[in-house]
């Protein structure tokens, strides 16, 4: 076996995540979940900034809270779907609503994961990682 | 005979010079040791010092401190460093108690994503109303099921700068264990610590005087008031005023937080006293 013919292994690219929350704390611990798993974070405080945000991107995915001031998370993920540049974007959706019509909503909307608060930072890594394709660190 | 007056004003502020001497005496007497990350804090005890001495000069309030062979102006000086120096973690029990206790009932009535409104008053360089939110981080399930406002506020504009800047000496942190520190904090080359930009945005800083009433009157819906070590400086009336401006402040049902030696029974009969595991704490009745 010659050392010429070896190819070095690089690592993969760290996947980049928007977090969209109008809850600062909130934002705060996600980033604290999810960056020790290797992802680079950003953040917005609302749908308005989320799709400005999520259109200067790329991003591997996006992580949407449903109650937020002046666009809420089921219009962002409308309008995310309908913008052509990120309509395929992956979509987790945090929530404390969990009545079955609350899960459909989301789903009609284009959300691909829904999950009911509170959510553990395992499982925000392990879900995030599923969905980005991202071998968990 | 004619006569000079002469007027005598006290000094305003501390030389880099006169920061560095203290410093190096306090720490050769006493070992304890500041940096420039307390900057702030040292300056206004030393400034305290040189009014109630009557010393003319930070220089003269500093030999007089060197050469007083009694020792109790350094007593003085360091009872004033360390009595009210704040510090992560400081008197975690009430952190724990709010995890546990408070946050537990205030959320009874609310709904989830509502705000629950936590201030700290004063909040001096911020290691309070950092603490709050790295407990809360770490210590509270229902984290993300509330939108968690942390409010922080003092009435000197100095430190909540420094607050907003967020970086710590070794002396401030040293409660922290090391996980949290590596978590929470970036080491920075002059062996200070500072928070990370996530936290520092997660808090609102403005400048309010505990003491004004119409400036008090503007913070409403406040589910927890952390005031600790605040009300011991203030005289009988300024105290039970500011207790009568916090349960204004304060939702029905909202809860007051004090430092250790403080008692609110003695201070103002509007708040009911509540014994949790942790800690002991005042409330404004729930109607």
């Amino acid at each position: 076996m010659s050392d010429g013919n070896v190819t070095p292994i690089r690592p993969a690219p760290a996947k980049r995540l928007l977090v969209v929350d109008d809850a600062a704390l909130v934002r705060a611990y996600y980033r604290q979940a999810l960056e020790p798993g290797g992802f680079l974070v950003d953040e917005a405080f609302n749908g308005i900034e989320g799709l400005e945000k999520a259109l200067s991107g790329p991003y591997d995915l996006v992580v949407v809270d449903v109650n937020m001031p002046k666009m809420d998370g089921l219009t962002f993920v409308h309008r995310l779907r309908e913008a052509e540049e990120i309509a395929c974007l992956p979509v987790l959706m945090t929530s404390t609503l969990n009545r079955d019509r609350d899960v459909a909503a989301a789903r009609a909307a284009g959300v691909n994961l829904y999950l009911v608060k509170p959510v553990s930072e395992d499982d925000l890594r392990l879900f995030a990682s599923i969905m980005t394709g991202a071998a968990e660190r | 005979m004619a006569t000079a007056r002469t007027t005598q004003t006290a000094p305003e502020s501390v030389t880099d010079e006169e920061f560095g001497r203290f410093c190096d005496f306090i720490y050769r007497r006493t070992g304890l040791a500041y940096g420039q990350a307390k900057r702030y804090f040292i300056d206004r005890r030393i400034l305290d010092r040189v009014e109630k001495t009557g010393s003319a000069t930070v220089q003269s309030y500093l030999s007089l401190l060197r050469f007083d062979t009694t020792g109790r102006e350094l007593e003085e000086v360091v009872n004033s460093l360390t009595v009210n120096e704040t510090y992560f973690w400081r008197e975690e029990h009430q952190f724990a108690c709010l995890a546990t206790s408070i946050l537990p009932e205030v959320v009874r009535r609310k709904r989830p994503g509502q705000p629950v409104r936590i201030w700290s008053l004063p909040c001096s360089t911020g290691e309070e109303p950092y603490s709050i939110a790295i407990w809360l981080l770490e210590n509270w399930p229902d984290v993300d099921r509330y939108n968690v406002e942390i409010i922080a506020s003092d009435i000197d504009t100095k430190v909540l700068a420094a607050a907003q800047n967020g970086v710590y000496d070794a002396r401030s942190v040293q409660k922290l264990p090391k996980w949290v520190l590596d978590r929470y904090f970036q080491r920075l080359p002059d062996d200070t610590w500072r928070i990370v930009e996530s936290l520092r945005g997660s808090i609102e800083f403005t400048r309010i005087n505990a003491s004004d009433k119409a400036q008090m009157a503007a913070v409403s819906d406040v589910d927890v008031i952390f005031c600790r070590n605040m009300l011991i400086y203030f005289d009988d009336v300024s105290r039970r005023e500011a207790a009568e401006s916090m349960f204004e402040c304060l939702a029905p049902g909202g809860f007051v937080c004090l430092g250790h030696s403080e008692s609110m029974s003695r201070i103002s009969p509007l708040f009911d006293v509540r014994r949790f595991p942790d800690a002991i704490v005042y409330q404004r009745p729930p109607k």
